[in-house]
């Protein structure tokens, strides 16, 4: 069964917008129950039993990031990030059981309190069919300075 | 550049301290040199370059410094800096190597810091004596419990009697583990923040501050407690001594000394049994228990036994060591390394970390708030006209000796950051007091700068 490239390319599109404009309870959605959220630190490959993550949230913890997120008082969003990123070089591999992965790189530009950064990487995804739509269940991203010194990444990357 | 003599007296109080202390750039370089350069600092720890040739990027105030394992398995720091034209000989933060060769002119140095050799020696007199420029050494290195300290002084008081009470805290910190027993291989989060330094600093010992600023963080946790234990008043553990005390160790060493810890109710993971899996962990975990009893001797492995600033740069929260570096008056970087212990198991270790990246690091659910705050008080500083007061009054009237001598408080009270401010203004007006005869003798590397001017 071929991929429905354009089907992906429009997940990981929408998927972007959501996080670009803090539509938290919308990107939740997206995910499964075996969801895992993961940003590596120090290094792209690390191994995350013996090695800390800035992000490594299991559904459960996903849902208190947003739960957190949402409650007025998470100080390093309050105000929010402003957003907006390019996702590109998108390339996909067909996995086993019609699951999907699919590699892409991105350049975010986020602005809070007058100081505007610029994070930039490559995220893996892998998306499943459930119910005849995909649904997020891995999302890794590589950031390029995930060995540096970064003041805030509260915000969804 | 004319300077003013700064009256450190009446810009610290007993209760309250005067902003320029956090923005007057005059006062951030006299840190620099009374606090930083001249006392003992924390660098790093042994466990962090576990093999000869290992070496690690540090810092010791604004001096770059390389940590460096030699074959001989000695610890070494060495000023980052060739001895020829200047250049950094070390430009990567972490790895192995055999020498440290500078890019510029080829000039190559062993991992003990001496000169190996130079291209084209010949044009050198004899006079030239290749034992003279050796990387420089920093003055004096100790450690403790593989927690490596320097100073770039010459001469002063040992690091045992600048640890005084706090090392006990070490102790707690590593589980009782010797020196190689501690694995600083976890990576480091890593932060930066547009302010003070003393901020974080002040900030990781205030026990005033989660109850209101990590109230998202406390919230959650309240309500996944409410659900999977007995419901229990988050709020109420901020109140009185009962839950946890403010202690003033002494020398600037001050810690909130906590009966129990707050965040494990949010890891959903199954609570892995903690059984040492060496025999010398068992020696330490009975000890552990023997204090403590089994349940928090197990709960503590999982989350870490102390939670305790070593005056004036390591903060001991939980399983992380966290450094900060003061960058400039108005910048600061942060580096907290979570630490495994070597005769834990992978899942108690494991739990550790997962427990640790709940709150800290620059996507935590706590750390960043503290961060977002320190810049708020950064610009609210510059409103230092009418009231230009820090206050640190809180429970000053109910500081009392506890039985050990140490001075405690309630949890919410200021004994912390008084006790912080009482050794700043020791090291920073010293030379106003009469100097007692301390000095050691310490050979004086050649071509190092004599910081420290006998009278």
């Amino acid at each position: 069964m071929a991929v429905d490239r354009e089907k992906v390319e429009q997940f990981i599109y929408h998927e972007a917008r959501l996080t670009d404009e803090n539509r938290y309870d919308e990107w939740l959605a997206l995910w499964t129950d075996d969801a895992l959220y993961w940003v590596p630190c120090g290094r792209d490959d690390i191994d995350p039993k013996r090695e800390i993550s800035l992000i490594y949230d299991d559904r459960t913890r996903l849902e208190t990031r947003i739960t957190r997120l949402k409650s007025g008082v998470a100080h390093a969003q309050e105000p929010k990030s402003r957003m907006r990123r390019i996702v590109s070089n998108i390339e996909i591999e067909e996995g086993a059981n019609g699951e999907i992965t699919a590699f892409a790189n991105f350049m975010l530009a986020e602005l809070r309190r007058g100081v505007q950064d610029i994070f930039a990487g490559r995220t893996i995804y892998r998306l499943r069919l459930v119910d005849g739509a995909f649904k997020l269940a891995y999302k890794k991203v590589l950031l390029v300075n995930n060995d540096e010194y970064i003041d805030n990444l509260t915000f969804l990357i | 550049m004319a300077r003013t003599k700064i009256n450190y007296r009446a810009l610290v109080k007993s209760d309250r301290v005067h902003s320029r202390l956090y923005t007057d750039p005059q006062i951030f370089d006299e840190e620099l040199e009374r606090i930083f350069h001249r006392g003992w600092v924390f660098v790093g720890h042994r466990g962090e370059v576990p093999n000869p040739g290992d070496f690690r990027l540090k810092r010791i105030g604004l001096c770059p410094v390389i940590m460096v394992r030699d074959g001989a398995g000695k610890v070494n720091l060495l000023l980052n800096r060739c001895r020829h034209r200047g250049a950094t000989v070390c430009n990567d933060e972490r790895g192995n190597t055999r020498a440290f060769r500078c890019a510029y002119h080829g000039w190559t140095y062993k991992l003990d810091g001496s000169l190996a050799g130079v291209p084209y020696p010949e044009a050198y007199d004899e006079g030239f004596r290749r034992e003279e420029f050796g990387l420089t050494h920093v003055p004096r290195v100790a450690e403790y419990r593989g927690f490596v300290f320097g100073s770039l002084s010459p001469a002063g008081i040992t690091l045992e009697q600048h640890l005084g009470r706090a090392r006990e805290q070490i102790d707690l910190f590593v589980g009782l583990s010797d020196a190689d027993e501690v694995m600083v291989d976890c990576g480091a989060h890593k932060y930066d923040y547009r302010a003070n330094w003393k901020l974080q600093v002040e900030n990781a010992m205030d026990g005033y501050h989660a109850v209101t600023l990590h109230e998202s963080f406390l919230g959650v946790l309240a309500e996944r407690a409410r659900a999977q234990h007995a419901a229990d008043d988050y709020k109420g553990q901020f109140e009185g001594s009962r839950f946890a005390v403010t202690r003033d160790l002494g020398g600037g060493h001050v810690m909130l000394d906590y009966w129990n810890r707050l965040y494990d109710a949010l890891n959903d993971d199954p609570i892995p049994e903690v059984e040492p899996t060496t025999a010398r962990g068992r020696i330490h975990f009975d000890e552990l228990t023997r204090r403590f009893g089994h349940l928090r001797a197990a709960h503590n492995l999982m989350q870490g036994m102390t939670h305790t600033l070593i005056f004036p740069n390591l903060i001991l929260i939980g399983v992380q060591m966290r450094v900060v570096h003061p960058v400039r008056v108005d910048h600061s970087e942060v580096a907290v390394y979570p630490v495994r212990l070597d005769w834990l198991s992978d899942a108690v270790n494991a739990t550790r970390l997962r427990g640790h990246e709940a709150f800290f690091g620059p996507a935590g659910f706590g750390g960043p708030d503290d961060v977002e705050v320190f810049e708020r008080v950064q610009t609210g500083l510059a409103a230092d006209r009418l009231a230009p007061w820090l206050m640190l009054s809180r429970g000053m009237s109910r500081e009392r000796r506890d039985a050990d001598g140490t001075l405690i408080g309630e949890r919410t009270d200021e004994v912390t950051q008084r006790g912080i401010w009482r050794q700043w203004m020791k090291v920073m007006t010293h030379e106003d007091r009469p100097r007692r005869a301390t000095r050691q003798s310490v050979r004086l590397p050649i071509g190092a700068h004599p910081f420290h001017q006998s009278h």
